[in-house]
């Protein structure tokens, strides 16, 4: 059996088992959605507007977080919180949502749109496609 | 595909329907197939944002995943929008529609 990379602890922390080389992959990941959202010329940048604009969500889901005077956005509390050991639901939430919106953007700006498409992409994609499902399916497990 | 009863509408229904207000077309909130999302992302996203309980959640993504699209929600059109944002931040694709 694989080992679990997120265990949600008894005290309801979710403990963050990845090492270096997966988190440089996280890191990389969440590098690339914090730069999209800003940079109109980045290859995810079109698959991060939706046809409504995000701006209009005013729930502010991270107000709640110790971190939030730091951040704004899922993205931004996902960077803030990448070193760490724990998570709590927040940053674990946003963990999620930024993994999966890494997710779309590759298959957005690759134009993989469908199963066959899927398979027809280079090894390269497949495995990052592959990493980021791991990711998200530990995640989603402990959630 | 199941219809889906949204959670605070039939309060807002039912209060139109008491002061006499004629009941317009709701809008529905959908949510659209892709080929990576893993299953398990898309119910916990939907228990999250809509607050649904795991079965409903479950059955909606199986929609999704079958139909290639769900009705995950229906209402008045400034909540639908709130929700299609949310479920965008969360990286699903979701569109709005006028209930036919």
């Amino acid at each position: 059996m694989a080992a679990r990379i997120f265990v949600r602890r008894r005290d309801g922390r979710i403990e963050v088992r990845l090492n270096e080389d997966a988190r440089a992959i996280v890191r990389e990941a969440f590098a690339h959605v914090l730069a999209a959202e800003t940079d109109p010329e980045h290859e995810w940048h079109a698959s991060l507007n939706g046809p409504i604009d995000p701006s209009h969500d005013v729930d502010d889901p991270l107000a709640t977080l110790n971190r939030q005077s730091e951040v704004s956005s899922n993205v931004e509390l996902a960077v803030v919180s990448l070193a760490e050991d724990f998570l709590n639901d927040g940053e674990a939430w946003a963990w999620l949502c930024t993994l999966q919106i890494a997710l779309r953007a590759t298959i957005t700006a690759k134009g993989i749109i469908s199963n066959e498409r899927l398979e027809d992409a280079d090894e390269d994609t497949r495995d990052y496609i592959k990493t980021l499902q791991t990711l998200l399916f530990g995640l989603a497990d402990v959630m | 595909m199941p219809s889906v009863k949204p959670l605070r509408v039939s309060d807002e229904t039912q209060t139109q329907t008491s002061v006499g207000t004629i009941t317009q077309r709701p809008w529905n909130v959908i949510v659209w197939d892709d080929p990576v999302t893993p299953m398990s992302v898309v119910v916990v996203i939907f228990r999250k944002i809509f607050g649904y309980p795991n079965n409903k959640a479950t059955q909606l993504m199986l929609t999704v995943h079958h139909e290639g699209r769900a009705i995950v929600w229906s209402g008045s059109l400034d909540r639908a929008q709130g929700y299609c944002v949310k479920l965008q931040v969360a990286g699903l694709l979701s569109t709005i529609e006028r209930d036919s």
